[in-house]
C-alpha cells in the first residue's frame, strides 16, 4: 500500500473507528484519537526520511494514480514535492498536539469533537497530497465540514455570526476556483489531472488572466489577504483552542500552498502581471496587520490579526520569486504554524483557568505562572523574529529575497515589509507586558495554576521545534529547495516564451564574489519538460 | 586534541568554546538555577565566566602575537538559486583579530567583575529571582560575544538582537513595577527601529557586494573605484559610493539604536530601572558600545563613504553635547550617569567618524573601565543608602564609604579628563584628530565636531564632579545618609579593580615617541590600515605629528568644569545652583524634564500611531469591509444565510450531503453548458 495514501486515509480511519466506541466512554475516544494521530505522525515520518530532496528525484514522490470517475478525466492521484511534504509534517505534528490539549477543554460531545478533528486531518494531509484537481478541491471543501462544526458547535457566544462569515468567504471563493478548474478541464484535452493539466494547458492570455484571478481569490481568502481577511479574526475569536490552532496552524498555509502549487505554476504569464498587486496586497497586509494587533483587547483577535501580518510575509516572499523569497516563504508557513499555533495554545490554556481572553482581566501574572509566562516569552520572541528562533530565518530569508528580487521596486518592498518587523515587536511586547508583567490587580487571578504535566507535552514539543528551526534551519530548508528551483525555472520558461527579460530569480549583485569565498559547484540543472501553455 | 595553546588552528577550533560557556551556564540556570540555591547557581554563572574569560585570553594571546584566528563555521542559513548561486549563505564564522580579540577581553574581563560583584548585590533576591538574574546575565554574555565574534553581519545582528532582548528581560527584571517593565519594552522597541535600519544596509550591501562576510566585504571593497558606476543589481546607474553610502547610513541607524544616539538615545536613560549591576554591564561597558565596534569593524567601507562618515560625526558630536547639558541640572544618580553614558558613546562615535578608529576604540575600553566603576560604585552607594537614588539626599559619604568614594573620585578624574587618568588619553586623542581631519564630504565636520565635543567635555567636568561633590563631600543631608554603611568586599574589590585599570589603561595611549608610545594606536593598527590609507589617499587624514595645544586646551577644560562644580557644590558657592534654578525657572525645568523629548515622540508618533491603528480598524475593517461589503452581500443572500442556519445543527450527515449535492448540481450544470 502506498504510504502517502496510508497517511492521508488513517485519521479518517480512526473517525470510523470512533463510530463504533459508545458515547459514554470520552477517555476512550481521547486516547484512541489521540493513538491514531500519533500513528499517523510516525508512519508521516517515513515520508520524511524516504523524501529524496536531490535535484534528480522525481518532482512528485510516493506518486499513487488510481482510475476513478474515468469518463470524466478524474482520477485518484497523490503525490508529495518538498513543500507539500513539510506541510504535511506540519499537519500530523500539529494534530495530536492539538488534541491533547483539548483533553480536558472539551468535555461536551468529545465523540463528535474527535471525529471532527481526524476527518480534519485526512481533509488536510489530501489537500497537500493531491494531484488531480477534483481530488484537490475535494480535500479543500471536505475542510469547510468539520471546520464549521468546531466553531459552530464547540465555540464561544458569538460563533453563529463567525461560522457563517467564515462559510460565506471561503464558499464564494471557492466555486470561483471550481469554475477555473472546469475551464481548465476543456483546455486541456480533457484531464482534471493536475500533472498533465500544466503540460497541456492551452488558453488565451486574457482567460489565463481569468483563471488566474479565480484562483488568486480563493486562496487569497484562505490566506487571508488584506482586504479578505476580515473572517479570520472573528473565526479565530470564536472557535476552541484546537479549532484556532488547526485553523492558524495549517489551514492559512493552504492558500499561500495554493499559490505555490496552483496559482503561480499554472498561469506564470498572469502571475508575472498580477504579482505587482499581490506584492502591494501583501505588504498592506503586514503593516495593517500589525496595526490592527496594536489595538486589540481580545487576545485571541490579536494574536489572529497578527497572523494577518504574518502571511503576509509568506505572500511578499512568494511573489518575489527569488529563491530566497520562495524558499522564506516556504519556511515562514512552517514558522507561522509552529509560533501561532504555539500562541494559540497558550492563550487557550489561560482561558481555561479564567475564561476571558480579555487582555485587562489578566495583569502580573508571570509569578503566579512563571512556566507559562517563560513558554510565552520564547513563542513571542519566535513571531517577533529574534534570531535563534524560527522566525528569524523566515523573516530574514523573505526580505532579502524580497530585496534581492526582480520585483519592481523591490527595496521599497522589502524596507516596508521589515517596518512590519518593528510593528511586530510593538504589539507583541504590550501583549506580553499587559497580560504576565506589572502588579497583580485583578483577585481572580491569585490561585491560577501554573502549566500541568498534560500542558507541558503540548507546549514543549513547539518550543523544541522554535529552537532547533531557528539553529539548524538545514534539514527544513533542503525539501523546499527542487520545488523551489522548479517553480523558478517554469517562470523562466514564461519569461523565454514571452520574450521579455528576467524578472525572477535573484539580481546579480553589483560585483561579483571573488576572494575566500568559494563558489559551491553548481548543481544539476532541473530538466523541465518544455511546452505547457502558448 | 592539540592543546589549545598550542596552534593557531587548534585555538580556532575552540573558539566557539568563548560563547558556549556562559550560553551553557545560562541554560543550566535557566532550568534548574531555581532548585539548586544560590551557592550553586552562582558557581555555575562564574564558573562559565570565567571558562570564557580563560579562551578568550588564549585567544588574545594569538591576536598579540599577530595571527588572525579565524573559524570558518558549518552554514546556518544558506539559500542557492537555480543556478547554484548563494548569496544567502551565512555560516557560523568567528574571527579573533586584534579589534575583537580587544572587544571580547572587554566583555569577559568586566563581565567577570561584575558577575562576582552581583553575586553580592542581588543576594537579596529569592532563589528564582537570583537564578533568573544569573541566567539572563550569562545569556547577555553570550549574546555579546556573538555580536563581536560574528564574521559575518548577519552573525553580528544574531548578537545585536541578542543583547536586546537580554537588554529588555533585565531592565525589567523587576516585572512586577509597570514602569519598569514599560522601560523594557521601550528600550527593545527603540532597538528594533534601529535594527530596522540595520537590516536595511545589510540587504543593501548583499545586492552590492554579494555576501555578508567582513572579510569578503573588505576584500572586494578594496578592488572598487567608489567613483564608477553600478552597471547591474539593485544600485544600477548608481555609484559604488552612493551605494555604499546607503548602505551604511542604514548600519548607522542601527548603531544609533543599540549606542543610543540622537534621535534614539531616549531609551537609555529608562534603561536604569534594571538591576545596576546591569547598568554597569550592559548600559554602560559593553552592549552600548556594540554600534562603535560596527562602525570600526567596517572601517574600510566608512573610508570609501565619506559622508557617511561625517554623518556618524556629527550625530556622536551633537549627542555628546545634547546628553551633557541634560545631565547638568538630574538629580538621580544613575540618570546622570546614564545621560553620561550617550555622552561618551558620543565622543566614541565622533572618534570612528573622523576616521581616528583606534582613538574612538579606545575611548570605547576606557570607558568601559571607568564608567563601569562609576556604576558599580552608584550601587555600592544605593546599597549603603537603602536603595536611595537622589544624590540631593546625599553628602558626605566618603567618611562612611572610604573604598567606594575612592574608586567612584578616581573613576570621575578619569572621565573628566584629568591628566594623566585613561580619560584624557582617549577623549583628547579623539578630539585632537577631529580638529585636524578634513572630511572630503564636509570639510567643516571635524572642526564642528572639535567645538562641541570641547563643550561636552567641558559639561562632563562640570556634572561629574558635581556628582562626586554633592554624594561623597560635605555634610550628609538625611538620616540615611547619617547612617550609610560600606558594601562588602566582594563588591568593593571589583570596585578597585576597575579602578586601577582606568588607571594603568593610560599606558594604552602614551604620546610619546618609543616603545611605550601610543601603544593601541599601533596594536589595533592591522585592522585599520586599509581604511587609514585610504583616508590619506583622499587627504581625509593628514600623516605626521598633529600639535600639541589641544592637549592643554583639553587640560585647561577639565580642570575649569571641576573648579566650577566644587565652587558650586563644595566651595564657597553653594547657594548658586539654587539660585541659578531660581532665576531661569523655565529654562532649569526644561533641562530637567530632559527637554521632553519623550513627549515629543509620544505626540509625533506613538499617539498618531495608535489612532491611525484604531481608526484604520473602526473604518477600514468594521465599517468598510466588514458592514458594507461582507455583510451585505451575506443580507443580499439572506436565504441561503438561513440554510446554513438550518444544517448549522450538528448533523453531519446532513451537512455533507447538501454539500456534495451542492457540489454535484454546479459540476453537472457547467459540464453540460460546457458542451459535452
Amino acid at each position: 500500500m502506498n504510504l502517502l495514501t496510508l497517511v492521508t486515509f488513517l485519521p479518517l480511519a480512526g473517525a470510523l473507528a470512533l463510530v463504533l466506541v459508545p458515547r459514554d466512554e470520552p477517555g476512550q475516544h481521547r486516547a484512541l484519537t489521540l493513538g491514531f494521530s500519533l500513528l499517523t505522525f510516525v508512519l508521516s515520518l517515513g515520508l520524511w526520511f524516504g523524501f529524496d530532496a536531490s535535484a534528480s528525484a522525481p518532482e512528485f514522490q510516493f506518486e499513487q494514480r488510481l482510475p476513478w470517475i474515468q469518463s470524466l478525466g478524474i482520477g485518484y492521484h497523490v503525490g508529495l514535492d518538498g513543500v507539500a511534504l513539510l506541510l504535511v509534517m506540519l499537519t500530523t505534528a500539529l494534530t495530536p498536539i492539538v488534541i491533547l490539549s483539548a483533553w480536558r477543554a472539551v468535555e461536551e460531545r468529545v465523540k463528535e469533537f474527535m471525529i471532527a478533528l481526524l476527518v480534519l486531518e485526512t481533509a488536510m494531509i489530501g489537500t497537500f497530497a493531491a494531484l488531480d484537481l477534483v481530488l484537490f478541491y475535494v480535500f479543500w471543501e471536505l475542510i469547510l465540514v468539520p471546520m464549521y462544526l468546531l466553531i459552530g458547535i464547540w465555540g464561544s457566544q458569538n460563533r453563529l455570526y463567525a461560522t457563517v462569515k467564515f462559510f460565506i468567504y471561503t464558499f464564494t471563493a471557492s466555486v470561483l476556483m471550481l469554475l477555473a478548474i472546469i475551464y481548465i478541464y476543456f483546455h486541456d484535452g480533457g484531464t482534471f489531472d493536475y500533472v498533465q493539466a500544466r503540460q497541456a494547458l492551452q488558453v488565451t492570455p486574457d482567460h489565463a488572466r481569468w483563471l488566474f484571478l479565480a484562483f488568486a481569490v480563493a486562496f487569497a481568502v484562505k490566506v487571508p489577504m488584506f482586504p479578505l481577511h476580515t473572517w479570520l479574526p472573528d473565526a479565530h475569536t470564536e472557535a476552541p483552542t484546537a479549532g484556532s490552532v488547526i485553523l492558524a496552524g495549517v489551514l492559512l498555509k493552504m492558500g499561500t500552498f495554493g499559490f505555490f502549487r496552483y496559482a503561480l505554476p499554472l498561469f506564470p504569464e498572469a502571475a508575472l502581471q498580477y504579482r505587482n498587486v499581490i506584492a502591494v496586497l501583501a505588504v498592506i497586509g503586514i503593516l495593517y496587520g500589525a496595526l490592527m494587533s496594536l489595538v486589540q483587547t481580545d487576545m485571541k483577535r490579536l494574536v489572529a490579526y497578527s497572523s494577518v501580518s504574518h502571511l503576509g510575509f509568506v505572500m511578499l516572499g512568494l511573489v518575489a520569486l527569488s529563491a530566497e523569497g520562495l524558499t522564506g516563504s516556504v519556511y515562514q508557513m512552517l514558522n507561522h504554524g509552529v509560533s501561532t499555533g504555539a500562541l494559540f495554545l497558550l492563550v487557550g490554556m489561560l482561558y481555561e483557568r479564567r475564561h476571558t481572553r480579555l487582555i485587562a482581566e489578566y495583569g502580573g501574572i508571570a509569578k503566579q505562572v512563571p512556566w507559562i509566562a517563560t513558554a510565552f516569552v520564547i513563542v513571542m520572541l519566535s513571531s517577533v523574529g529574534l534570531p535563534g528562533t524560527n522566525g528569524f530565518v523566515g523573516e530574514f530569508l523573505i526580505l532579502s529575497g524580497t530585496w534581492l528580487s526582480r520585483l519592481g521596486s523591490a527595496p521599497v518592498f522589502a524596507t516596508l515589509g521589515a517596518l512590519g518587523v518593528i510593528l511586530g515587536a510593538v504589539y507583541m511586547l504590550i501583549l506580553v507586558e499587559r497580560v504576565f508583567f506589572g502588579a497583580m490587580r485583578n483577585p481572580a487571578n491569585r490561585a491560577l495554576p501554573d502549566l500541568s504535566v498534560r500542558e507541558g507535552f503540548v507546549l514543549v514539543p513547539m518550543l523544541v521545534l522554535i529552537v532547533v528551526m531557528g539553529i539548524l534551519p538545514g534539514p527544513f530548508l533542503a525539501p523546499a529547495k527542487p520545488a523551489v528551483d522548479r517553480l523558478i525555472g517554469r517562470f523562466q520558461q514564461a519569461e523565454a516564451r514571452l520574450g521579455i527579460g528576467p524578472q525572477v530569480g535573484t539580481v546579480t549583485p553589483s560585483v561579483a564574489v571573488r576572494a575566500g569565498a568559494q563558489l559551491p559547484a553548481p548543481t544539476l540543472p532541473i530538466v523541465l519538460p518544455t511546452g505547457g501553455a502558448h | 586534541m592539540p592543546p589549545i595553546v598550542a596552534s593557531p588552528t587548534a585555538a580556532e577550533s575552540y573558539l566557539w568554546a568563548i560563547i558556549l560557556f556562559p550560553l551553557a551556564g545560562a541554560i543550566v540556570n535557566g532550568l534548574i538555577g531555581r532548585r539548586i540555591g544560590k551557592g550553586n547557581v552562582t558557581l555555575i554563572a562564574l564558573g562559565a565566566m570565567v571558562g570564557a574569560l580563560v579562551v578568550s585570553t588564549i585567544a588574545f594571546t594569538w591576536a598579540l602575537q599577530g595571527t588572525v584566528l579565524h573559524f570558518r563555521g558549518d552554514p546556518w542559513i544558506r539559500v542557492a538559486g537555480p543556478d547554484g548561486r548563494a548569496l544567502i549563505s551565512i555560516g557560523w564564522g568567528l574571527l579573533v583579530d586584534r579589534l575583537s580579540g580587544t572587544m571580547i577581553m572587554v566583555v569577559t574581563g568586566v563581565g567577570t567583575l561584575i558577575h562576582i560583584y552581583s553575586a553580592s548585590y542581588m543576594s537579596h533576591e529569592d532563589d528564582t529571582g537570583y537564578a533568573r538574574f544569573f541566567t539572563y546575565l550569562n545569556l547577555f554574555v553570550a549574546a555579546m560575544l556573538t555580536l563581536v565574534l560574528g564574521d559575518t553581519l548577519v552573525l553580528t545582528f544574531v548578537g545585536w538582537e541578542g543583547v536586546g532582548l537580554c537588554s529588555y528581560l533585565l531592565i525589567g527584571f523587576w516585572y512586577t513595577d509597570p514602569a519598569k517593565a514599560f522601560a523594557g519594552r521601550k528600550a527593545f522597541v527603540t532597538n528594533r527601529i534601529g535594527d530596522f535600519g540595520f537590516l536595511v544596509g545589510l540587504f543593501a550591501l548583499i545586492s552590492i557586494f554579494g555576501t555578508a562576510s567582513y572579510g569578503d566585504l573588505q576584500a572586494i571593497a578594496r578592488s572598487l573605484d567608489p567613483a564608477a558606476a553600478i552597471q547591474v543589481g539593485t544600485f544600477a546607474g548608481r555609484t559604488y559610493q552612493w551605494a555604499i553610502t546607503f548602505a551604511l547610513l542604514g548600519l548607522f541607524v542601527g548603531a544609533c539604536g543599540k549606542s543610543a544616539q540622537l534621535p534614539l538615545y531616549v531609551w537609555l536613560p529608562d534603561a536604569m530601572a534594571g538591576p545596576t549591576p546591569v547598568s554597569a554591564l550592559i548600559h554602560a561597558a559593553t552592549m552600548v558600545t556594540a554600534g562603535v565596534y560596527l562602525v570600526a569593524r567596517n572601517a574600510f567601507l566608512f573610508s570609501l563613504a565619506p559622508a557617511a562618515m561625517a554623518t556618524v560625526t556629527i550625530v556622536g558630536a551633537l549627542t555628546a553635547l545634547f546628553a551633557a547639558l541634560i545631565a547638568f541640572v538630574q538629580t538621580d544618580i544613575k540618570k546622570v550617569l546614564a545621560y553620561s553614558t550617550v555622552s561618551q558613546l558620543g565622543f566614541m562615535f565622533i572618534g570612528v567618524g573622523v576616521g581616528a578608529w583606534w582613538a574612538g576604540v579606545l575611548h570605547l575600553v576606557t570607558h568601559a573601565f571607568f564608567k563601569a566603576c562609576l556604576f558599580l560604585g552608584a550601587g555600592s552607594v544605593m546599597h549603603g543608602m537603602g536603595d536611595e537614588t537622589d544624590i540631593r539626599k546625599m553628602g558626605g559619604l566618603l567618611k562612611k564609604m572610604p573604598h567606594t568614594a575612592a574608586t567612584f573620585g578616581i573613576a570621575t578624574l578619569a572621565i573628566t579628563g584629568f591628566v594623566p587618568l585613561s580619560g584624557f588619553w582617549s577623549k583628547d586623542a579623539i578630539l585632537g584628530n577631529a580638529l585636524f581631519s578634513h572630511n572630503p564630504a564636509w570639510h567643516q565636520v571635524g572642526e564642528i565636531a572639535y567645538v562641541l565635543g570641547t563643550l561636552a567635555a567641558l559639561g562632563t567636568a562640570f556634572y561629574m564632579s558635581r556628582v562626586f561633590f554633592l554624594t561623597f563631600v560635605g555634610k550628609p543631608r538625611t538620616h540615611a545618609a547619617e547612617h550609610a554603611h560600606e558594601s562588602s568586599p566582594v563588591m568593593t574589590i571589583p570596585l578597585w579593580i576597575l579602578a586601577i585599570l582606568s588607571i594603568v589603561a593610560t599606558v594604552l595611549a602614551l604620546p610619546v615617541h618609543g616603545q611605550l608610545g601610543h601603544l593601541f594606536e599601533r596594536f589595533v593598527e592591522p585592522v585599520f590600515a586599509a581604511g587609514t590609507a585610504r583616508l590619506l589617499a583622499v587627504e581625509h587624514l593628514h600623516a605626521g605629528e598633529h600639535p600639541a595645544w589641544p592637549y592643554f586646551a583639553a587640560w585647561g577644560v577639565a580642570a575649569l568644569g571641576t573648579l566650577v562644580a566644587w565652587t558650586m557644590y563644595a566651595g564657597p558657592a553653594l547657594e548658586a545652583p539654587r539660585k541659578l534654578a531660581l532665576a531661569f525657572p523655565r529654562l532649569y525645568r526644561f533641562a530637567y524634564d530632559k527637554f521632553r523629548v519623550d513627549e515629543l515622540y509620544e505626540f509625533l508618533v506613538i499617539e498618531p500611531l495608535r489612532y491611525l491603528a484604531y481608526i484604520l480598524w473602526r473604518i477600514v475593517d468594521v465599517f468598510a469591509i466588514d458592514g458594507l461589503f461582507v455583510n451585505g452581500v451575506a443580507r443580499a443572500v439572506g436565504a441561503a444565510g438561513s440554510m446554513f442556519r438550518v444544517a448549522q445543527n450538528g448533523d453531519l450527515q446532513r451537512y455533507a450531503a447538501v454539500m456534495a449535492v451542492a457540489a454535484a448540481v454546479i459540476l453537472w450544470t457547467v459540464l453540460g453548458a460546457g458542451g459535452r
